[in-house]
């Protein structure tokens, strides 16, 4: 282990650099990108807005836009939080990313815990009754489920549990104005985020289900399986404490290139069910064009999504040293 | 190699049923805007009216015929998915023969600009583009395919270098065969079950995005789209329009998804040896 650590320093340190890199270039495309617009954007922006901008605004805005361009100087504002001011919601642009952040972390994260632990189980189950009808229906069932994006099934649960049968609030985190004890708090944003959940655990259940399975029935075919078996251990403890162990390896090592792109689901499922996320700050940004709230929350977002997966390549490759030769 | 492929894809229950979508989507995309009853942009009718014998799926907030408008919403989607796809497989293709039969230093350059365009949201890259500049459909799909391409490449890479060991290749290169003349005549023809793949697996992708990008209101609000069309209905959810106009984009979008999904699941099965015996 020691002498493995030492040996993949340069690569790790690679790893480090290369997407550094990349979050220099999104930093650098979203500091140099609106100063390619031609003329005067800052007119032309807020003049399909609904918001307007008194004279003084304005000229703040385009003074925001327009300053002499010094990378260096946005970096330093960057980290201190100083992303602009958005004139749409009258409030300073870290101010609104920070009061949405919360939301959107428990909802994904949330979403992601479950739907990985549920899609596990059921692939793992699922593998060790190949080829039985049970495990045909689930495969049958879990393709099918891949085919249906986000909006679909957010619009669908919203129309039938929040319209039809009223279970779920269709709007909003928490209940506003209600001054309430802090466990009746708790299951009031529990029930408001109830619906939006669901819908992002239907979507990412077969992706997480379909990997563990595929990846289960390779494992079961390895000779410490055969091993195992004939030393008599009961089934459960082969399952999970001997094939499982391996196969779950997929799921964590894909789960950083998969994230990257399930961003685009919570965006949407955010604004179907109206929760105050990022994705609904973008939303409404985008309506208003609300260019430093837009900006903000496309740069910022994609910086943590860069860290969360530099985060897990370091970290898998400590947990499986076999990972180095695969690549 | 090819002809049991085409035996052992054409007896899967998936990849039968996504093929019989895609072939009602290609006539429903080439053959349906031309013969829709009225024009998807004319404003004219009562607004909000339910369906009738002549619309078909009733009128919608802005007085336009809904059953015109999801045809050409279908069209718009399709050819987003479709060129996005095409492109990025093109440019997968190249970089990953270039990269794994070339090798060196161009290898690990264009690999590491992989890793890198890998792990940057595709979406967020998209959403910035799209509200600063407003650009048209085709040049965001050439950008998504110019983010997409990256897991394209990663598989004919590998692919390559396995070939580059097989005894043919060898001999090509052998007899003086120049890169161009291995990689056109030995190594292209010889993945062809690959781009089928990624050419499913990217318009899936892209079409999701479109939707996506469409249902936030990110395109010019003429252009129909099924995103786009489930966004304007979603806001009138309330209404007693839920089956006639939100429910004919999302069957459609759900459909359309599938189609792709079903082609790549069943082709990926089928092709992919190591998984052959793993999906049953």
């Amino acid at each position: 282990m020691n002498a493995n650590s030492i040996h993949f320093t340069p690569r790790r340190l690679g790893l480090i650099i290369t997407f550094s890199l990349a979050a220099l270039a999104m930093i650098y495309l979203s500091y140099s990108l609106p100063r390619l617009l031609p003329g005067d954007f800052v007119t032309a922006m807020y003049a399909s807005s609904p918001v307007t901008l008194s004279a003084e605004q304005e000229a703040e805005l385009r003074a925001f836009y327009t300053q002499p361009p010094d990378f260096y100087n946005y970096l330093v504002k960057l980290v201190k939080f100083d992303w602009g001011y958005s004139y749409a919601f009258l409030t300073p642009v870290s101010a609104l990313f920070l009061e949405a952040l919360p939301w959107t972390l428990l909802l994904l994260g949330t979403a992601h815990i479950i739907s990985i632990s549920i899609g596990f189980i059921a692939g793992v189950e699922a593998s060790w009754r190949q080829d039985s009808r049970i495990e045909k229906g689930f495969v049958g069932g879990m393709t099918l489920l891949e085919g249906i994006p986000e909006i679909s099934t957010g619009v669908i649960l919203l129309v039938i549990f929040a319209l039809n049968l009223q279970w779920f609030p269709a709007a909003g985190a928490e209940t506003a104005y209600a001054k309430v004890s802090f466990w009746a708090w708790v299951a009031d944003v529990c029930h408001h985020l109830a619906l939006p959940l669901a819908t992002l655990v239907l979507a990412y259940i077969p992706g997480n289900f379909l990997l563990a399975r595929n990846s289960m029935i390779m494992v079961i075919k390895a000779p410490f399986i055969t091993t195992a078996r004939a030393k008599g251990l009961p089934s459960r403890r082969i399952r999970y404490a001997h094939a499982a162990r391996n196969a779950l390896l997929p799921l964590v090592t894909r789960f950083g290139l998969r994230l990257a792109f399930m961003i685009t689901g919570v965006l949407v499922v955010e604004r179907i069910h109206s929760y105050p996320g990022l994705g609904t700050l973008l939303f409404n940004a985008i309506q208003a064009r609300d260019l430093p709230v837009i900006q903000a929350v496309v740069l910022i977002s994609s910086l943590m999504v860069l860290a969360i997966i530099l985060a897990l390549e370091l970290v898998y490759r400590i947990i499986d040293p076999r990972i180095e030769y695969e690549r | 190699m090819n002809a049991d492929l085409r035996r052992y894809i054409f007896q899967d229950t998936w990849f039968l049923t996504g093929f019989s979508l895609a072939i009602v989507f290609a006539v429903t995309v080439l053959a349906g805007p031309p013969l829709v009853p009225f024009d998807p942009w004319d404003m004219s009718f009562t607004p909000i009216s339910p369906p009738s014998a002549e619309h078909f799926l009733g009128i919608n907030d802005g007085g336009q015929d809904i059953f015109s408008e999801l045809i050409f919403a279908i069209r718009n989607t399709v050819t987003f998915g479709l060129v996005s796809g095409l492109v990025a497989l093109g440019v997968g293709v190249i970089i990953g023969l270039v990269a794994g039969w070339l090798g060196g230093f161009l290898d690990m350059i264009l690999m590491r600009l992989a890793d890198v365009l890998l792990a940057i949201p595709a979406i967020m890259i998209l959403i910035l583009t799209a509200a600063l500049f407003r650009p048209s459909p085709f040049v965001l799909s050439l950008i998504l395919s110019g983010l997409m391409w990256p897991t394209i490449s990663k598989a004919i890479r590998a692919q390559t270098l396995t070939l580059r060991e097989s005894l043919h290749v060898k001999a090509a290169a052998q007899i003086g065969g120049s890169n161009w003349y291995i990689i056109r005549r030995h190594l292209m023809p010889e993945m062809f079950p690959l781009y089928l793949i990624g050419l499913a697996a990217k318009t899936r992708m892209a079409m999701f995005m479109e939707a996506s990008l469409a249902f936030l209101g990110l395109f010019d609000p003429s252009r129909k789209s099924l995103g786009m069309m489930i966004g304007y209905a979603v806001k009138y959810y309330y209404m007693d329009i839920w089956w006639n106009w939100l429910l004919p984009p999302i069957v459609c979008l759900s459909l359309l998804i599938m189609t792709v999904t079903f082609l790549a699941i069943s082709l990926e099965k089928v092709l992919d040896p190591r998984l052959k015996d793993a999906l049953g």
